[in-house]
């Protein structure tokens, strides 16, 4: 299976009379991109505003990042939750740099699970989004409107606004394509045959939360009694994968740039044989999770072959432990491990940075912790926290955790926790 | 880069300071201008980046027998030199020697606000005790090659009081802290984790960045009675609550359990209960308590004489982000009181 991304880089982005790309400028018609998301009946008061790198503003209420990308020709775009149900990791897609679409979540009064994004300042560098120019989105639940529908709309509402940015490149000459391309597992060339067979084990969401019916994770699909199933990795960098609502330190953006799927696909070939990806998620009682431990073991080491399985994590502290129980079995069957996991100590002692001690399940890389202190500097302007701005506005103190794109479970950052 | 003069306090025992051997051990603590002893290692390795203001000396007895006193009456002698940086030791293999340089190091601290660094043997008691809070470099079990060890302190000391950023245990030469920090690495854990499957694959060294955590295994007791003769308590770490949380237990990292009393209760109602743990979808078990706490079944085995009797009081705690010391405080508090209570056996049901 084959996909290209063609790579249009953004340098500037601007209101404008049209949405379109000029050059390195993407101009976006506000007006026309209001009425696009005031079609859905389920959000009012729609409000659009563009942010810079280096401007000292800070994004607040952050619930998600999309990156824009559309179908070049044929195939749907973020199949089964914008788009029709269809395969996706094929042909070729546009894609847009240097922009990003941020949605906001209006409702809650429990903002401690939302985040923030600056675009100055020290926290600028820890983020990928204090890099990008930004399209944030701001959208008020209709009347009468549930909750979980609320949270559908409102990322309903990025998906369209990301594929509409990312249209504008149709015409344009790429900046760069990138080809992702894998043969089918089991046809390893001769003179490659040594390499070691490599899968990833992506734990695509977290059951501690029942997911609502328009929340689509995969393929649309709330993957409420989802067993371990084999993905290729295009689909995942083509919009088969989505957040679900509850996405603690991960971003639809940071799938759809899968940084795991893309170092295997930069190592494929040369110290590894990137074998698959096998996609599960962290069930909430003990029998499923033994069950779903097994079964994603047996699809690593027995229908992938691999010799080595990378393995990742959504969520807290039980998704921390489902991981680590199948990279248990893996192990158990002889296939190595990796896991990338979060330092889970809530006191910053190293004793407490571990809920697991399994065999085997000795190589661990981490993602840093969510729960250490961090100041977030004064700022000139909050965008998308009217109400969180007099608090926002000045110096406050928060965590690595309320910071959108510090802490990425799928291993984008470069935040780490060291023992002191 | 312009060096301003630090004021600094050295703290040595009767031996450094000069004053005598066992026979001066329970002097008690005292001050004297500039550096004595030991602490004109310290004054040679500052050179010209500070000066040692002031020396204060307690004997080893003193200060272990009466370890609070002591550190209270060193810390005043210590706030009246108005030192930026106290420099304790090196201790090497010196028990109580080593326990009073730390106990003092974190007092100072925590108390004046002053940092503060020690150095001793790996060996030395101070370690354990003392390094999650103080600064504590490894140092040689004697005193044979003192100069090189106090240099190796006071430089750790002078980044600590010119408030630079210190580095990991090993690049900057202290015991690590047990404490974790986000820094940023140079490539991201997407990488890192791939190179680390390659090295483990290959059967190279790799080095984790998560150590292992140091759980100390509890066996379970056995029963020594038969279960018809048993007192049987329900005890969950789930989040059972009577509605409105009378207690307040935490939606995680809890710090407070409840104690709920069942007398008189054939079942739990659902009405009357709630859960408020933030760790796993509660739907089912708001929807029927006995899901995560059987007082109905026990009831029934309570009746037939399959167990002796059920405890009267269920514990419930919230068990999820919660730190390891508090969990260990909260199991150790309800452990004694079930066994005051006369249980026998327990039944922990978790999530």
């Amino acid at each position: 299976m084959r996909l290209e991304l063609r790579w249009s880089d953004v340098d500037e982005l601007a209101a404008g009379s049209a949405t379109r790309l000029v050059g390195r400028r993407l101009e976006v018609d506000l007006e026309a991109l209001r009425a696009l998301l005031s079609a859905d009946s389920r959000l009012t008061g729609i409000r659009l505003d563009l942010v810079h790198p280096g401007e000292r503003c800070r994004i607040g209420r952050v619930f998600d990042v999309v990156a824009p990308r559309a179908k070049l020709d044929g195939g749907e775009d973020f199949p089964g939750v914008l788009g029709g149900v269809a395969k996706a990791g094929h042909g070729r897609t546009l894609a847009l740099g240097g922009v990003a679409v941020v949605a906001t979540d209006q409702q809650t009064d429990s903002v401690g699970t939302l985040a923030v994004i600056d675009m100055a300042g020290p926290n600028a560098a820890l983020s990928a989004f204090g890099a990008t120019h930004n399209l944030v989105i701001s959208a008020w639940p209709a009347p009468g409107t549930e909750r979980s529908d609320y949270l559908a709309a409102v990322r309903l509402g990025a998906l369209k606004t990301a594929v509409c940015l990312a249209r504008t490149a149709r015409e344009a000459e790429p900046d760069r394509v990138e080809v992702f391309a894998l043969p089918p597992s089991p046809r390893v060339p001769p003179e490659l045959v040594h390499l070691p067979r490599v899968a990833y084990v992506f734990q695509i969401h977290s059951h501690q939360r029942p997911t609502g019916l328009d929340e689509g994770i995969l393929y649309g699909d709330p993957v409420r009694r989802m067993l371990p199933t084999i993905v290729h990795p295009n689909e995942v960098l083509d919009g088969a994968v989505l957040r679900g609502f509850m996405g603690r330190s991960v971003t639809t953006w940071a799938t759809q740039n899968h940084p795991m799927i893309r170092a295997l696909y930069a190592q494929h070939g040369r110290t590894l044989w990137f074998a698959g990806v096998v996609v599960t998620v962290a069930q909430a009682t003990e029998p499923e999770r033994v069950r779903s431990a097994f079964l994603a073991a047996g699809l690593v080491a027995h229908t992938l072959g691999a010799d080595g399985a990378v393995f990742t994590k959504i969520g807290g502290g039980a998704p921390h432990v489902d991981m680590a129980q199948a990279a248990a079995q893996c192990e158990a069957l002889g296939v190595k491990t990796t896991a990338v996991v979060e330092d889970m100590s809530t006191d910053g002692s190293a004793e407490g940075m571990l809920l697991f001690d399994f065999p085997g399940v000795d190589a661990l890389v981490n993602v840093g912790s969510s729960q250490e202190p961090l100041t977030l500097p004064a700022m000139d302007r909050v965008v998308g926290a009217d109400d969180l701005a007099p608090r926002l506005l000045g110096e406050t103190r928060a965590t690595y955790g309320t910071l959108c794109g510090a802490i990425e479970q799928v291993g984008a950052t470069r935040v780490m926790a060291e023992v002191r | 880069m312009t060096t301003e003069t630090l004021r600094v306090v050295c703290y040595l025992n009767q031996f450094f300071g000069q004053l005598g051997g066992e026979e001066k051990a329970g002097v008690e603590p005292q001050v004297i201008d500039g550096a004595v002893g030991a602490a004109r290692a310290a004054q040679q390795a500052l050179g010209d980046a500070g000066t040692v203001v002031a020396t204060v000396i307690c004997g080893d007895n003193y200060a272990a027998e009466q370890a609070e006193r002591a550190v209270a009456e060193m810390v005043a002698l210590v706030a009246a030199a108005r030192p930026d940086l106290v420099v304790a030791g090196p201790a090497f293999l010196a028990g109580r020697y080593g326990v009073a340089c730390g106990a003092l190091c974190a007092a100072v601290q925590a108390e004046l606000k002053i940092p503060a660094v020690t150095g001793m043997h790996a060996e030395n008691p101070g370690v354990e005790l003392y390094r999650r809070q103080v600064y504590i470099v490894p140092t040689g079990a004697e005193a044979t090659r003192m100069l090189n060890e106090v240099k190796r302190l006071v430089a750790l000391g002078l980044k600590l009081a010119r408030r630079e950023a210190i580095g990991a245990p090993a690049a900057e030469g202290y015991f690590a802290r047990g404490v974790t920090r986000n820094v940023v690495a140079g490539v991201s854990a997407a990488d890192r984790a791939i190179a680390m499957l390659l090295d483990k694959l290959a059967a190279r060294p790799f080095a984790s960045e998560v150590p292992r955590p140091a759980f100390p295994p509890v066996a379970a007791p056995r029963l020594v009675k038969t279960l018809e003769g048993a007192t049987i308590a329900l005890v969950t770490d789930g989040g059972l609550v009577p509605r409105g949380n009378p207690d307040g237990i935490e939606a995680l990292n809890a710090t407070r359990y409840g104690a709920y009393s069942i007398e008189g209760k054939a079942g739990l109602d659902a009405a009357q209960y709630d859960n408020p743990h933030r760790g796993y979808d509660t739907t089912w078990v708001k929807q029927d308590p006995h899901r995560l706490v059987p007082v109905d079944v026990a009831r029934d085995l309570e009746q037939s004489g399959a167990i002796g009797k059920l405890h009267e009081t269920v514990y419930s705690t919230v068990s999820v982000a919660t730190t390891l010391a508090h969990s260990a405080r909260m199991g150790a508090e309800i452990a004694e009181k079930l066994r005051a209570a006369g249980v026998d056996a327990v039944i922990l049901t978790s999530t």
